[in-house]
């Protein structure tokens, strides 16, 4: 009798699970992009930014449709918190025929062929005018895959006021920057002088185990002549001395750093430093004026570095209209369109011509230096002395490289020991690449 | 003795009121916080204080969700609607079904697949959303994918079982005596009888399925077929944070609830009570 | 409802007079609708609970993930080897198992006990109990994707975070602000304290009705035996719902064991300490978030599913041997 029964169930389950598998196996496979007539209707997925950024997006996608009739493009915007994440999570074939990605994530999409390489989809003309970052960003075992709008800009804040009011002297240029010494010593000058006893924001709200750690603070690594990866190798690179030297260094900074909870630290004058993105300008320069000053982050030892990088724009891979979507990121790559995104989100332009118009980030601009540190930009993998803006690593193990850094920075800020949590990152960065075969 | 009693009734008022007023302030900071200005939100006890009070912040939410790319606020309580709605109904359809079998029917098999329901109860949908991730990642941004995985459910079932299991017998075996199958009889007699485990049923599910995050996340991105709760996290993800529409977003997102709650709490109240003390 | 069980109880005696052979002839007849009214339910449990439990076996013994272009590799029992052995998983993992069960052990006594006493206080026959069962009650109907944020905000870091605020206002400015969800010290707490709010009031409506099902005479038999108020409660009320605690206390355990949506909001939108939060399944689904990683969340899936089944089968156990004891 139970022998019977259990005859009953198995194979159900066992049929069940063969449907259920069989399910999964049919989905797979990636679609190859055609080049299309350049007629049709295309699907464009960006992330969700500002409301400003997303009325700029939205302008231009209608710009697009009414100065053609060729293609039609519906655009779509996506939830930003889950917009990298979506990505990976969709199989090729359901990919749009034009996507926006955060930078540092294109190399793991061509490596799982979610891309397809812009020549001849899109114009030569468009390719000439991107800027250096802008292509190195993109480009991924020689091929480019992947334009952005704009670049993104790193650096402290100083408010002028607080500064002389303490006297204490602060950098004017790039070659100038604060030696790790004389940073250290400044917060403590401008603690002492501050009734919080606080003299840094890093905004820390943004949650240093996410892409702002890595972002803002991988930095001071590079700086310090160390890096995150060489040759598919952590090891012995992230957790070398100089690594660990100049994450130490940081932690050592904490004490004078307000937590930032409500935003507000810099903006208000509660500290003189505020350690941020080019995102910040519109309301800090409305909340300082002329005590705004833009200044490098602190020399660790190699000349100072600082994050780049940003969101960027691709061809999905299954895209049967290739040639159509090429054509919308030749028109979303223009001047105005790149003007208006960048007038709603205070970014540096990602076009020679755009950028060379915006006068924020040319000389007498309101961020004139940090405009001046994105002119001396380099990828990761070819860092030189008089290079300042380093892109993150080009490579499909990134997502491990900014989740493992991430969460040791976090860690060691908390106060774990920096050279056990670099040494766990290192080995589970390896670990990664060997597992995928270093992502040949 | 009487002054005891009433001294002991002021007592109990008392710690009944506190325990009320502390339950209650996270609920009113909510719905206060959503007529404020962001920075009257998070502002100490000030939190509290109805200042500065205007739908200015109802305003921003139904702006930035009103085209077409991003998708609109009502479209999104729609999809929401749709979704809790297809499985509360279905779910009660299948569910109620199976427990009938269970409980009253008797076939060859019935204690040990009984016995996968009851283990299956203690699985958590979070432990099978991996895998199934996998397995349905085909059917990526439908209303059908937030759909199908919920529609059968282990605990369901258990609820339909025990119900039935302690209801009246005998009015069932008269249907039966009187020609009626066994589909019938509870389509006709036991159902009808059995209103407060349907109507738990239908609340735990609508509950559940209303405040879904996790699978929609993983499966939905296109504005078309995303529900409401994850719109939420979408406007507390953007820095600084706009607390006044995140907490006028989240009043609209418990409101209808909250509403329905309280028109019909006395039978929401006593349909769950009544059907979970048959265990 | 409940005031005619004892009617239907009678009727259901009389039930097993009626003719036998009739009886047994319909129940043969039963087979085919039986089967057909179970499949539906059946084959929607096989296909989206049990199966992805072996799928998720497959998926850990390879290289898989979503949109694959290359052959999947197999690795075998990597992952599980690293979960156990390997300190770069072993020590996360462990952490977010440890943290589950410190979730549990305090989630299930403390939420259990409070809806007890909050059943207890509501069952007096003082007039407007209904108005405060309301106010207990509400929580539960919010989700909690929308509870996690309000509470983000009440356990916010700085001092216009209103349990600042309040713990401010009470030590009168002595004590600073704390950061309650960043702190290791103070982050599962601030963790277990909303997951309380949201869900007591369910467990209280529950042992409520429970506490109405007693017959007012055993308190009155009690009361002649002049038993005072806590030998009361505990020779009539406790022993009047056993079962309907037993029930509680499961249902309890199976919440606390899938606590996710709260810790994955509060890790990534309120800088809540990972290492004191994180979850089991905040750790699986990390996995595949932040890494694509399917093969690791996989085998975490696995180990926690076993855990799980082997827990409750434990426990069911050795309720019921209590209480048959």
């Amino acid at each position: 009798m139970s022998n019977f029964q259990r005859g009953r169930v198995w194979p159900l389950i066992a049929v069940a699970a063969a449907a259920a598998l069989g399910l999964a196996g049919c989905s797979s496979g990636g679609g190859t992009a055609a080049a299309g007539d350049g007629t049709g209707n295309i699907v464009i997925w960006a992330h969700q930014g500002q409301d400003s950024e997303n009325a700029a997006i939205q302008a231009a996608v209608a710009g697009f449709n009414s100065s053609q009739s060729k293609v039609k493009a519906t655009l779509k915007i996506l939830s930003s918190d889950t917009y990298t994440t979506t990505i990976t999570n969709t199989p090729t074939d359901k990919l749009p025929d034009v996507l926006e990605m955060d930078g540092p994530t294109v190399a793991a999409d061509v490596y799982n062929q979610k891309l397809a390489p812009l020549k001849g989809l899109v114009a030569d003309s468009t390719i000439a005018n991107a800027t250096g970052g802008s292509i190195a960003e993109g480009t991924s075992h020689g091929k480019l895959y992947a334009l952005a709008m704009y670049d993104s800009a790193l650096g402290i804040y100083g408010n002028k006021k607080l500064l002389d009011a303490a006297g204490v002297k602060y950098p004017t240029s790039i070659a100038t920057a604060w030696t790790a010494d004389e940073f250290t010593a400044a917060l403590k000058t401008l603690a002492a002088a501050s009734p919080t006893g606080k003299a840094l924001d890093i905004n820390e709200q943004y949650g240093l185990g996410g892409e702002w750690g890595t972002y803002a603070f991988a930095p001071l690594v590079w700086s310090a002549g160390g890096n995150l990866i060489e040759g598919n190798k952590a090891s012995g690179v992230l957790d070398s001395t100089k690594s660990i030297d100049a994450i130490s260094t940081f932690a050592s900074w904490k004490p004078y750093i307000d937590p930032n909870a409500d935003g507000n630290a810099f903006p208000s004058g509660r500290v003189a430093l505020g350690w941020g993105g080019h995102w910040l300008y519109p309301a800090y320069s409305k909340a300082l004026g002329a005590d705004l000053l833009d200044l490098p982050l602190p020399n660790m030892g190699t000349g100072t570095k600082t994050g780049a990088g940003s969101w960027t724009w691709g061809i999905g891979a299954g895209t049967k209209h290739g040639k159509a979507a090429g054509a919308f990121l030749d028109y979303l790559l223009n001047d105005a369109n790149i003007k208006a995104m960048t007038d709603a989100n205070g970014a540096a332009p990602a076009t020679k011509t755009a950028f060379a118009a915006d006068k924020t980030y040319q000389a007498g601009g309101g961020l004139a230096l940090f405009g001046e540190q994105l002119q001396h930009a380099c990828p990761s993998t070819a860092i030189t002395a008089d290079c300042v803006a380093v892109y993150r690593p080009v490579t499909p193990g990134y997502p491990t490289i900014t989740a493992k850094f991430g969460a040791a920075l976090s860690a060691i800020y908390g106060g774990a020991d920096t050279k056990e949590q670099l040494g766990n990152a290192a080995k589970a960065i390896d670990q990664n690449y060997s597992d995928n075969g270093d992502f040949k | 003795m009487k002054t005891r009693k009433t001294l002991a009734a002021v007592r109990g008022y008392a710690i009944l009121t506190v325990l009320a007023a502390l339950m209650f302030a996270p609920i009113y900071y909510l719905i206060i916080g959503s007529f404020k200005p962001s920075a009257e939100v998070l502002n100490g006890f000030g939190g509290f204080l109805p200042v500065d009070l205007s739908f200015n912040n109802y305003a921003k939410v139904f702006a930035s969700l009103s085209s077409d790319s991003t998708g609109y606020f009502l479209q999104y309580v729609l999809n929401s609607l749709t979704i809790s709605g297809v499985i509360v109904i279905v779910g009660l359809v299948i569910n109620s079904m199976a427990g009938y079998a269970f409980a009253r029917l008797e076939w060859m098999g019935r204690d040990k697949v009984f016995l996968i329901v009851v283990i299956l109860v203690i699985v958590p949908f979070e432990s099978a959303a991996i895998p199934l991730l996998f397995m349905l990642q085909g059917e990526r941004d439908t209303l059908l994918v937030q759909i199908i995985p919920f529609l059968a459910n282990a605990f369901s079932v258990y609820l339909f079982y025990t119900s039935f299991l302690s209801s009246n017998a005998s009015v069932e075996e008269a249907a039966r005596i009187d020609g009626l199958g066994a589909f019938g009889t509870f389509v006709r007699v036991v159902a009808p009888n059995s209103k407060p485990v349907f109507a738990t049923v239908a609340i735990l599910t609508f509950l559940s399925s209303w405040g879904q995050f996790l699978w929609p996340s993983l499966t939905t991105s296109d504005p078309a077929v995303r529900p409401l709760p994850l719109e939420m996290g979408a406007f507390s993800g953007l820095q600084p944070v706009d607390w006044g529409a995140v907490f006028a977003f989240g009043t609209m997102l418990v409101l209808p609830i909250l509403i329905l709650f309280l028109a019909f709490q006395r039978f929401f109240v006593q349909s769950v009570a009544s059907s979970a003390v048959k265990e | 409802m409940s005031t005619s069980l004892p009617a239907r109880e009678g009727a259901t005696a009389a039930g097993p007079s009626s003719p036998r052979p009739r009886r047994r002839n319909w129940r043969n007849r039963d087979r085919l609708p039986a089967i057909l009214m179970s499949l539906p339910a059946i084959v929607g449990l096989l296909v989206f609970v049990a199966a992805p439990f072996v799928v998720a076996i497959i998926l850990s013994f390879f290289n898989v993930h979503i949109g694959q272009v290359r052959p999947p590799q197999f690795l075998g029992a990597t992952y599980y080897i690293r979960l156990f052995t390997d300190p770069i998983y072993s020590g996360p993992f462990l952490r977010s198992l440890l943290n589950n069960f410190t979730f549990a052990i305090v989630v299930i006594p403390v939420q259990t006990g409070l809806a007890l006493a909050l059943a207890v206080l509501l069952n007096s026959k003082l007039r407007g109990m209904p108005v405060f069962r309301t106010f207990f009650f509400m929580p539960v109907v919010f989700p909690m994707a929308l509870v996690a944020v309000i509470w983000r905000l009440i356990f916010e870091r700085s001092d216009s975070g209103l349990l600042n605020a309040g713990v401010h206002f009470i030590t009168a400015g002595v004590a600073p602000a704390q950061d309650w969800l960043g702190s290791s010290a103070t982050a599962m707490g601030s963790i277990i304290l909303l997951s309380i709010w949201q869900g007591v009031g369910f467990q209280m409506i529950i042992i409520l009705a429970a506490l109405q099902e007693i017959p007012p005479d055993r308190y009155e038999a009690a009361q002649l035996d002049r038993a005072n108020a806590w030998q009361r409660f505990r020779n009539v009320t406790v022993p009047g719902i056993r079962n309907t605690l037993i029930f509680v206390i499961l249902l309890t355990t199976i919440y606390a064991f899938r606590v996710y949506d709260q810790v994955y909001i509060l890790i990534k939108t309120a800088s809540a300490n990972q290492d004191a939060v994180q979850t089991v399944l905040y750790q699986a689904t990390s996995a595949v978030f932040d890494q694509n990683n399917f093969s690791l969340a996989s085998a975490i899936t696995v180990v926690f599913f076993v855990i799980i089944v082997a827990i409750t089968l434990i426990q069911r156990a050795l309720l019921r041997q209590r209480n048959e004891g």
